[in-house]
């Protein structure tokens, strides 16, 4: 009886963790919205930051098929290249920037769901991981849960695979993603931190 | 000798086009399956993200659902994924991925929303078939 009811909880518990997660996402895009895509400095700079790389893709790949070794006309091809860069760079850095003060609106709107929930599911778990997670990731995992039960999932845990998840597909689907050419899109791209 | 498709004229072709709208060719669903079609870099990757992203759905759900517990099954989704997306874009598709960003551009491109999406699906099967299956006369 006893297992039934945890069970019942927790499932309901981790339904909740994933509303609260998609109607957070879709406020904050909202806002962002407001305050950031929909403003005529952010359409150009993503404009100019979209040219810049194509154009330097377009150089990069032409200048690896050249046929000339001609010295001169390398090195004018790699200033070239070089300018391209730095205009890219910097269009990156504005952008940033632009995004960072309105950003802050965003920031607040996500602690104080985070405070909430933490106030709601503070040491419960939510969930049962299907297997033991590495130590570097348990961190999270077991955040603030009691036992040794590694398998348990804190809110914590759930609530950032659940905001990755939606946020970046939530982001790609509105069309809000950052630019591909724009620095910092690694190995592994989060959700646009600065408008989240 | 396998056939690739070198997007370099396609390259330089759409860099001209690309300052009178921001996609060089209106996207088509039977543009999918066609390893003749041109692809533009930008439509390319959404696809492969998508792509990404029902595989993590679908495996989510049925990884769940067996359930499959260990970490070994993890990693296999990871595999499976990968494997999946190389192949629809260097066999299906016949992409030169030197063109395009290389092949871990092409494989990254989704990947950790992807993997985030597997395990929270992954966590809900497994936590309702627990409780179903709790609730059930013994």
């Amino acid at each position: 009886m006893a297992s039934t009811l945890f069970s019942t909880a927790r499932y309901s518990d981790s339904l909740t963790v994933v509303g609260i997660s998609v109607c957070t996402a879709l406020v904050c895009e909202a806002i962002s919205w407001l305050l950031i895509y929909r403003t005529s400095s952010y359409k150009s700079l993503k404009s100019s930051i979209d040219k810049a790389s194509k154009k330097l893709e377009t150089m990069k790949t032409s200048d690896a098929t050249a046929v000339s070794s001609n010295l001169i006309k390398k090195s004018s091809r790699t200033k070239k290249i070089d300018r391209v860069e730095t205009s890219l760079k910097e269009s990156s850095r504005d952008l940033s920037l632009f995004k960072f003060k309105s950003g802050a609106v965003v920031a607040l709107v996500l602690f104080m769901v985070f405070g909430l929930l933490n106030s709601l599911f503070e040491g419960k778990a939510v969930a049962k991981i299907p297997f033991v997670p590495i130590r570097v990731v348990q961190k999270m995992s077991h955040r603030g849960l009691l036992g040794d039960d590694m398998t348990d999932c804190s809110m914590a845990f759930l609530y950032l695979l659940c905001s990755i998840s939606i946020r970046t597909n939530l982001q790609k689907f509105l069309g809000f993603s950052p630019p591909r050419g724009a620095a910092g899109a690694g190995l592994f791209p989060m959700p646009d931190p600065k408008s989240s | 000798m396998r056939e690739r498709k070198s997007g370099k004229s396609n390259l330089q072709q759409q860099s001209q086009e690309s300052d009178h709208n921001s996609h060089s060719s209106p996207f088509k669903l039977a543009k999918l399956l066609d390893p003749d079609a041109t692809w533009d870099k930008d439509q390319l990757c959404d696809v492969l993200h998508w792509i990404r992203q029902a595989l993590a759905l679908v495996f989510g759900l049925v990884w769940g659902a067996i359930p499959l517990v260990g970490g070994i099954w993890f990693l296999l989704y990871f595999v499976l994924s990968t494997t999946i997306i190389y192949t629809y874009y260097a066999i299906v598709l016949k992409i030169d991925e030197e063109d395009f960003g290389g092949h871990t551009a092409l494989l990254q491109e989704g990947l950790f929303a992807s993997v985030c999406l597997f395990l929270v699906c992954n966590l809900h099967i497994s936590s309702f078939l627990k409780q179903v299956t709790s609730n059930l006369p013994t």
